[in-house]
This record gives C-alpha cells, structure tokens and sequence, in this order.
C-alpha cells in the first residue's frame, strides 16, 4: 500500500509538471503595437474603422491565431454590426479573402464597457482605456499580405454617438488606420479597400495584433 | 539507504521534468522557409522621390533593429513609383560594425544574375500595374548570400546610371517612423568602395527604394 501512495504521489507531480510545460502559451506581438499615451475619437454611430495589419511590420512568430485588441477611451456601451478582416497581396487594395471576426462568438456584439467584467477600471479615459480582447481569429498572417480589420458600428444608434475611441499620439506603431461613413464590412473577395481611405495615421481603437 | 535511494531518484525525476519545462520556449520562431520580414519594412503609403540618374542610393539596414531569427540569406525588395526603365550600373552590400561608417566587407548584389541590371518598368510581368506612388511596383533582387547580424550595419547601394531612363524613374519615399529602415544618397558612383574605406555620409534619412528586407 505505501509503495502504491509512493507510486501515485510521484505520477501526480510528473502529471503536473508536464501539464504545466505544455499548457504554458506565452502571448506575443504579432506587430508592433500602439505606444505610448493614447488621444480620443468620440461619436461612432454610423461609421466604420478600417485597421490596417502590414505585412512588412510582421514580427517572425509562429502563430496559428491573431488576436485583436481594441481601446475604448469613453462611453456605456458600444453597438457594432458587423467586424470583418479583409486580406490582401502586400501593397494591393484587392480583397483576396474575408475572415469573420468575433467577440463571445458572434460579429455584432454590444460591448458593456459599463461592466468592471469587460473594463475593470471605471470611468473609462484616455488616462484607462479599456481594452477588449476580441475572440482569437483562425488566422495565420504573412508578411506577404496586408490586412485590413473593419469594424461597423451600429448607425443611428444613441450608444455609439457616446462612445470614444482610442487615437494613438505617438506614430509609432506598425499599425495605420482610418475611417469611413457607412457599414464597410461587407466588402467581398475581388472587392478593392476603397481608394479614397489613407492610412497614413495611426489606426483608431485597434490597440495590439497578438497570437493571443 | 534504500530510502535515500528512493528520494535520490523522485529528486533526480522532478529535476529532469523541471528543467524540461523551463527550457521550453513558449512561442517557436517561424520556420526558415516562411517567408518572413528580416526587419520592419515599409508600411503605409510609400511616397515618392523622382529623378536618379547618376546618383549611389543608400539604404541602411541596422543590425539593431533586425528580428532574431536564423536566415543564410537576405532578399532586398525596391519599389519604384514611375518610369519605364532603370538602368543600374552596379549594386553591392557594405557591411560595417554597427554604428560605424567603416566597410568591412563588400557583397555583390544581383537581379536575374546581374549586378548591372536594366529593369523594364513597363514591362506588365515585371510590374503588373505602372509603377505609381499608390500602386509602386515592388522588384524582388536574387537572394544575397549574407546572414545578417545584429552587430553589423549593412548598407545596400545602388549606383543608377547617368541616362535619361533614370531622369524619369522615381523611388519610393516613406515619411518618418514607417520602417526601421533609413537612407541616403549621394551624386556619382559609390558602389565601387572597398573593405577599410568609408561609407560617405550617414542614413539621415527614410529610405529611396529600398522598402523590405527580407530573406526570401
């Protein structure tokens, strides 16, 4: 019997130990992300945020997810319609593929940024954004494709006409971003990144790309 | 001793299984046949610079801004955003230590195994799209030979020939804070620089051309 509790107490602790080896995931940049202090963009309702992912600014990690963190600087709730991810050949505007993206599972979620669950500092600010980790896309990017987040968020919607988002002061992140009246999530593959957008700026709310 | 020999093995296990777990890296480097970014490239609109004959593009790759991963070979990408042909009399990599202006190695650089090459702009399979600031078209040069270190500076330089084709070309030119790349340039040859010379001035600049290093 002692020699049984020996065998046992000694399979717990390898049993734990590799557990703990193997489970051990470490989140990464998949990009450089937003530094520094963060600015303000307020009044959402109707619009659409378009976040360009370069391709050149990869950073070489092996990742077979992405992970999108996006920053909201004011408001209770935020409506979106619809979060896409359009991929394109590095320095084209065609659309060569559309990735759903997702927050509890589905693409149009009301994030309560109300809640101390969703942001735990309240009131909300450029001095505590709150930070809401989408759910981790089955993507594996390549540094030779860009790739374009697009968020909807809901239009004539009282919600959104409250909520501030995240505008970087510091260019120093690999991340561009912009944005344009009307829903621009429905874009399908062949479809071009509408040429009138400049993503010569830091991106509005996109805060990191991650592998987790 | 039967009972120390019995801690002495659990011991020696624990130790085996403990070690195997710290030395586990969480996150494994992509491997080297991915293509993949040697160091930030160029992101966001390109810009633009026009008018290169007879004038040594430098573009500076720092040795401190490399991404750690393992690569035999470096792949320079250039983009131009007008013209119809470039015509390159000569095109090498100067190695330097880091944060030092002297060369301590010289490598050619080739495109289709030349280092003199004419690149045909208009033709639609070297450029799918005429080359414009919106659209620049991307050249891809023959690997180079060269695993990078982030205790050298390297330096690619390309002397465009004195003829009108290169009146007419123009090179991509991005703002601040778009690459970890940076540039310079200098009237007449200087390409043609040796192991002890030095590189003439400094990459105070965003880089002309040279938009992803690579190493594929």
């Amino acid at each position: 019997m002692k020699t049984i509790f020996k065998f046992a107490t000694l399979t717990l602790m390898m049993f734990a130990l590799s557990a703990y080896s193997f489970s051990a995931s470490k989140a990464e940049n998949l990009e450089r992300g937003v530094t520094g202090p963060v600015g303000n963009n307020t009044s959402w309702s109707g619009y659409s945020t378009v976040s360009l992912i370069p391709g050149a600014g990869l950073i070489p990690i092996t990742s077979t997810t992405t992970v999108f963190y996006i920053g909201f600087t004011a408001g209770a709730e935020a409506d979106i319609t619809n979060m896409v991810l359009y991929t394109t050949a590095r320095g084209s505007s065609t659309i060569t593929a559309v990735t759903p993206v997702t927050l509890g599972g589905i693409s149009n979620p009301m994030i309560d940024l109300a809640s101390v669950t969703v942001c735990p500092v309240i009131e909300i600010s450029t001095f505590n954004p709150c930070i809401v980790r989408l759910d981790p896309t089955k993507l594996v990017l390549s540094a030779l494709s860009d790739y374009y987040l697009a968020v909807f968020f809901t239009a004539s919607d009282a919600n959104n006409n409250s909520i501030g988002l995240t505008a970087p002061q510091f260019q120093q992140s690999s991340l561009r971003g912009t944005y344009i009246s009307g829903d621009e999530t429905r874009l399908t593959v062949g479809a071009a990144i509408p040429s009138t957008l400049s993503f010569s700026n830091q991106p509005y709310s996109l805060m990191y790309v991650m592998n987790n | 001793m039967k009972t120390v020999c019995k801690f002495a093995t659990l011991t020696l296990m624990m130790l085996a299984i403990a070690v195997c777990s710290f030395a586990q890296k969480n996150t494994a480097p992509r491997p080297e046949t991915t293509t993949q970014n040697l160091v930030r490239g160029v992101i966001g609109p390109a810009g633009t610079n026009s008018s290169w004959a007879n004038y040594s593009v430098f573009g500076l790759v720092p040795g401190s801004a490399l991404f750690p991963i393992a690569s035999s070979t470096t792949v320079f990408y250039f983009g131009f955003t007008a013209g119809t042909e470039a015509d390159v009399s000569n095109m090498v990599v100067y190695t330097t230590t880091r944060g030092s202006l002297t060369i301590t190695a010289v490598t050619p650089v080739t495109l289709g195994g030349s280092s003199s090459p004419s690149i045909m702009l208009s033709n639609t399979s070297v450029c799918p799209v005429a080359p414009s600031s919106t659209a620049p078209c991307i050249v891809r040069f023959d690997p180079t030979s060269l695993a990078l270190s982030p205790a050298n500076d390297y330096y690619f330089a390309v002397y465009l020939t004195n003829n009108s084709n290169n009146s007419a070309i123009a090179g991509t030119q991005p703002g601040n804070n778009q690459t970890s790349l940076a540039g310079t340039y200098f009237g007449s040859d200087y390409s043609r620089l040796t192991t002890g010379q030095s590189i003439p001035g400094v990459a105070n600049r965003s880089p002309t051309f040279l938009m992803y290093v690579m190493n594929n």
